[in-house]
């Protein structure tokens, strides 16, 4: 009985998790200097699905609605998700509910990965590819450096934090190199923002998110179960070291496919991941779909914050430290071994 | 089914356990004992198929452990460590049906026949109340129940145990015991438990290990071995075994 109950809140918790995001998609659309109603961005879409309005599909209004808004609103919504996705997932884990990919190096990984490949191949070769590689780079050096410690909460944070350090000093190497033209859309995109969001950027990044999204949250039951310590793991059947590294590759994928078009944006997942702890409990299997939802609407929220309040373009990723930082000050404060 | 241990050699750090031949029997509980660091956990690890042998194999019902895959060889042995390490607070349903895991691929959730065999095990436990709990919420006692429990949804025929009843109160201890008891009764499981206080064994256990600073002392039937100076030699301590009401006691 009470279990039928729970189930249907959890039900109604997921399902307004998801909507959420696409009614902020539609409200957002409508938002900026040129005015735009919810129902005219609704209709505009739907020429576009269609085909059929053509007079309507070459307005200046469908101009900026699909062309500008659309990719950014989009590429906030997957960011959101992303972060709080790959973060909700590390935290398992790692049994750390401090932990996520911003601490364990894989955003400045990713992020000098993307510079060098905007620098060394400028905008002809996708950035995700390096910025993966260094992201997957960092992780590997943080997890091997911090490998057999005492107390790996603390070695991996701060090992997380040294690596990050490490690639943040090669990146000022290479805005000290870079021609300065590189240099200033190199200094705007590292702060963090969905401002210059194309759908070109879209294309390759968007379905990779998609993709480690997806496989992510099916993955749900089987992170809760990496959770328990390994050996308790190992004898459940599960392939721990494997499954482990999967998760990892994938976290990591998906976070260097947003950095490599947004920038740097921090603490998303640590914030989501944990506020939805509170509202759904433990179990993966719907943490991870209620932290997709959550956090893209949370991220799209604080981009249109950032678009209707700022009369410049103020980078959403100095919003998110802004916040960020005094949450997880705040978690470190209160962190025991248990958490939930 | 039999476990059989052959010529086993474990190193775990700089502590080496060997065991040169060991049969465990089916639908019986056996136990390991002896001193702290003797090498008891060493040896349950090691038919868990949780670490490597440095040689000499683990057969269980003929067939090589080391060579199984990880959920072939959960379907034939469960193990319950000693204590709660998850740092996630789950709920006790989903706890328990963790133990499915083996049944299961990376992609695939549990489905009704895991839901099932779960209720299954909640209902045969009596755990109902505590399902819907969380459980960093339980005390120890219910904690240790809910561990046999996930081992249980596991459907393993083999269920080994580190310490059961360590940290236990009396009542609790003496629930944990008569569980044991009964799955390898009416369950037909076959129970391999490691256990701190020896005045259960016999009422416990048929077989017994005793380990003493990583060798095997003496292994067989509870009522052939349980004797003063085997037990005196193994904990090298002065011990006499009397019989009152029909039980053997120690006394120390």
């Amino acid at each position: 009985m009470t279990g039928s109950i729970r189930k249907n809140k959890k039900r109604t918790i997921l399902f307004l998790s998801l909507l959420l995001p696409l009614l902020l998609l539609l409200i957002s659309l409508s938002l900026g200097t040129l005015k735009v109603s919810v129902r005219e961005a609704l209709e505009i879409l739907a020429a576009r699905i269609s085909g059929v309005n053509q007079v309507l599909l070459s307005s200046p209004a469908a101009n900026i609605v699909l062309n500008i808004r659309l990719p950014r609103v989009l590429l906030a919504l997957l960011a959101g998700a992303a972060f709080s996705v790959s973060g909700a997932s590390l935290q398992s884990l790692f049994r750390n509910p401090l932990v996520n990919e911003y601490v364990l190096g894989v955003s400045f990984g990713a992020g000098f990965g993307a510079a060098a490949s905007l620098i060394l191949f400028s905008r002809s070769f996708p950035p995700q590819v390096l910025a993966f590689a260094c992201g997957l780079l960092a992780v590997v050096l943080v997890l091997v450096i911090s490998e057999g410690a005492r107390n790996t909460l603390v070695a991996v944070l701060l090992t997380g934090i040294i690596v990050s350090a490490l690639f943040q000093a090669l990146l000022s190497a290479l805005e000290f190199v870079a021609s300065p033209y590189a240099l200033q859309s190199l200094f705007f995109w590292l702060l963090g923002s969905f401002s210059q969001a194309t759908w070109t950027d879209l294309l390759w990044s968007g379905p990779l998110i998609l993709a480690g999204l997806t496989l992510l949250i099916k993955m749900g039951w089987r992170i809760n179960a990496l959770s328990l310590s390994d050996d308790e793991a190992r004898s459940l059947g599960l392939a721990v070291k494997r499954e482990r590294i999967l998760i990892i590759c994938l976290a990591a994928l998906i976070t260097s496919a947003v950095v490599s078009i947004a920038g740097i944006i921090g603490w998303v997942g640590l914030i989501v991941p944990h506020a939805v702890r509170g509202l759904v409990g433990a179990d993966n299997r719907l943490v991870l779909p209620v932290s997709a939802g959550l956090g893209a609407s949370l991220m799209l929220l604080a981009d249109d914050l950032i678009r209707v309040l700022s009369p410049f373009e103020f980078p959403v990723g100095i919003l998110t430290n802004l916040v960020g930082i005094p949450f997880f000050l705040f978690l470190i404060k209160r962190a025991r071994s248990s958490w939930s | 089914m039999q476990i059989r241990v052959e010529q086993l050699q474990v190193r775990y750090e700089d502590f080496e356990l060997r065991v040169e031949n060991l049969t465990f029997s089916p639908n019986r509980v056996s136990v390991l004992v002896g001193p702290n660091g003797a090498g008891k956990s060493t040896l349950l690890r090691a038919l868990a198929g949780l670490v490597r042998p440095v040689a000499g194999a683990i057969f269980i019902d003929g067939r090589e452990l080391a060579g199984l895959r990880g959920p072939e060889r959960a379907r034939l042995v469960s193990y319950v460590p000693q204590e709660y390490s998850a740092s996630l607070n789950f709920r006790v349903f989903d706890f328990i049906l963790m133990g499915r895991s083996g049944y299961l691929n990376i992609f695939t959730p549990p489905a009704r026949a895991d839901y099932e065999k779960t209720e299954e095990v909640i209902s045969y436990l009596g755990l109902e109340k505590l399902a819907q709990r969380k459980c960093q919420e339980l005390s120890s006692g219910e904690r240790r129940i809910v561990f046999i429990a996930r081992a249980l949804a596991q459907d393993s025929k083999v269920i080994l145990l580190d310490e059961p009843t360590t940290f236990l109160d009396l009542k609790h201890e003496m629930e944990i015991i008569g569980l044991l008891k009964k799955l390898a009764e009416d369950r037909a499981k076959m129970i391999i438990t490691s256990i701190h206080s020896i005045d259960l064994i016999p009422r416990l256990a048929d077989f017994m290990v005793m380990i003493q600073k990583g060798r095997i002392l003496a292994a067989g039937p509870t009522a052939e071995i349980f004797r003063a100076e085997l037990l005196g030699t193994l904990f090298d301590y002065p011990l006499r075994v009397v019989e009152a009401e029909g039980r053997q006691l120690i006394l120390r």
